[in-house]
């Protein structure tokens, strides 16, 4: 599929009065969890029609969203409580930027905001003002997602190849959640995106991961029944063992 | 070698993981307890989330506990009688335990009670011991002071005042029923929120306040555990899906082969010592999770999952 893709932009390159254009496709489509998961790398690769010397490429790669509660840690009597909740929407779980150049440097503030890329325009509310509070509240999510590899940002993480091609180099940290991520590539011109394109990835559990995980959440019951069986099994074989000696 | 445990979705050194369970199995062999308060916490410090490490050690305390409580049954060394009226407190209180944990979650305050219930009680129960065990000690240096067994007479105390009074042929006691409905209650309530046996709790409230006969408080006390373990385990699955069968299963088979040599090398020390040195252990663990409270942490915020578990 990825061969197939390349091919046909490199063919419709010849052509170049046509609209600019960006296209991406991964390595993997899936990504696995087992038993032996400690993290994946995938590769994204790209193609664009049109691309010339001043323009730039993002890549954004995003987790499925989750709601989060921010508490902040106060000291009372001495030890530290938790205090003050708030509580934040529709948070990506994971999150990853990489581009060709910092982004500050590609992309207009305004760009930013309008197309949702970067954490603080997602997590902050559009066109409005905000106060120290709830920026720490929202330094707090991504600190959070920093110290378990969840946010990244790659600010040359994306290498431009000959004849339009691109590449950017994805790293999925062990901690990652399951579900349906989204990768979009964008075209920046003059600050603005004048192309952009989505692909998924699916990360499943798989195999005996998969098993346990998928008994622990459909029979409940059962499998806490089954854990009970096997734990007893355990010490009961532990001690016919070693009382035999 | 990495191991991705499927529950608490985190990836740890699978013998990270052999070697805490033959560590604290061997310790808890050694001191014949069940080793729960060494482990729950040691788990939180490894990266697995607090609601999972809690869940889970229910579930290896339940294979721990079926093993000592089988030898202890065929010993004729428990009293199944006051093993079942504790039970049918511990199951109240499991039942609760269960409950409250899941409402101190949504809180956000589960990690702050797990902590001062590990302060509290450890604090207590390693003090009393710990001053105990020394005064053993010190008897044991004066021998003309030392006065093994022989039976003191019982005094009377508010407990005898008490009414639903129940025959106990094993334990010989002829005491009501409420407090050691009560104590298993309590212990119910402990396996539930600090992923423990509680028998660190139940053999001395056996000893000293119920008056039992120390030949079957430990039988009786892994009894009790092995059920109300049981329960906590099914309940904690059911409710939360919080239980890692097979990071419980990899502490379970280092923890067997541990508490084997443990209770070979605790041959060679003194009773007294041993209490001695399992009361130093359990303040250790109390002044280690003491501190975590009064510490300024490395981050002023937490960041948890909304409706769900602990921080991370």
């Amino acid at each position: 599929m990825l061969i197939a893709l390349l091919a046909s932009l490199m063919i419709q390159q010849t052509a170049p009065e046509e609209a600019p254009m960006i296209m991406a496709a991964l390595t993997q489509e899936t990504v696995e969890i087992r038993e032996n998961f400690s993290g994946a790398e995938l590769i994204l690769y790209g193609a664009t029609r049109g691309l010339t010397i001043e323009d730039e490429i993002v890549v954004v790669l995003r987790g499925p969203d989750s709601d989060l509660r921010v508490m902040q840690r106060e000291r009372n009597f001495g030890i530290w409580v938790n205090r003050a909740p708030r509580n934040f929407e529709a948070v990506p779980s994971y999150y990853s930027i990489a581009s060709t150049q910092p982004l500050e440097n590609i992309a207009t503030l305004e760009a930013l905001q309008r197309n949702a890329i970067g954490l603080r325009q997602i997590l902050s509310e559009p066109n409005q003002t905000e106060s120290a509070e709830t920026r720490a509240y929202r330094e707090a999510i991504e600190r959070a997602g920093n110290r378990d590899a969840l946010y990244s940002t790659a600010p040359r993480g994306v290498e431009v190849l000959d004849g339009g091609l691109f590449r950017a180099t994805l790293v999925l940290p062990p901690k990652i959640p399951v579900g349906t991520y989204d990768a979009e590539v964008y075209l920046f011109r003059d600050g603005r995106p004048i192309a952009s394109r989505t692909t998924s990835l699916r990360v499943v559990k798989a195999g005996f991961e998969r098993w346990i995980y998928d008994m622990a959440h459909d029979w409940p019951l059962l499998y806490g029944l089954l854990c009970v069986i096997l734990a007893a099994l355990a010490g009961y074989a532990a001690a016919a063992a070693f009382s035999r000696r | 070698m990495q191991i991705y445990l499927p529950i608490a979705e985190v990836s740890v050194n699978i013998f990270l993981l052999l070697g805490l369970g033959a560590g604290v199995g061997f310790l808890s062999g050694m001191f014949g307890v069940g080793g729960g308060f060494l482990m729950t916490p040691m788990l939180m410090f490894i990266g697995i989330p607090p609601t999972v490490a809690v869940a889970s050690e229910a579930n290896q305390i339940v294979a721990s506990s079926a093993s000592g409580a089988l030898a202890h049954w065929v010993r004729k060394s428990l009293d199944p009688k006051m093993g079942l009226v504790l039970l049918a407190g511990g199951i109240v209180g499991s039942v609760f335990g269960v409950q409250l944990f899941a409402w101190l979650s949504t809180l956000g305050q589960i990690d702050l009670i797990i902590r001062l219930s590990y302060v509290g009680f450890l604090g207590i129960i390693g003090t009393i011991m710990l001053i105990e065990s020394l005064s053993a000690i010190h008897r044991r240096s004066r021998p003309d002071a030392r006065r093994e067994g022989g039976s003191v007479r019982r005094k009377r105390t508010w407990i005898d005042a008490l009414p639903f009074k129940m025959r106990f042929p094993r334990s010989g006691l002829y005491i009501s029923v409420i407090p050691p409905i009560a104590i298993g209650f309590v212990v119910g309530t402990l396996a539930a929120i600090m992923g423990v046996g509680g028998g660190f709790v139940m053999v001395p409230a056996m000893i000293y306040i119920l008056r039992m006969p120390t030949n079957v408080v430990v039988g009786t006390s892994l009894f009790q555990i092995f059920f109300v373990s049981s329960l906590t385990t099914v309940l904690q699955a059911a409710q939360n899906q919080t239980v890692d069968v097979v990071l419980a299963l990899l502490l379970t088979v280092g923890g067997v082969i541990g508490a084997q040599f443990g209770a070979r090398a605790g041959r060679y020390v003194k009773a007294e010592d041993l209490r001695a040195l399992l009361a130093l252990m359990v303040l250790g663990v109390c002044i280690k999770v003491g501190f975590e409270l009064v510490l300024t942490p490395s981050d002023l915020f937490v960041v948890m999952p909304r409706g769900m578990e602990g921080a991370h």
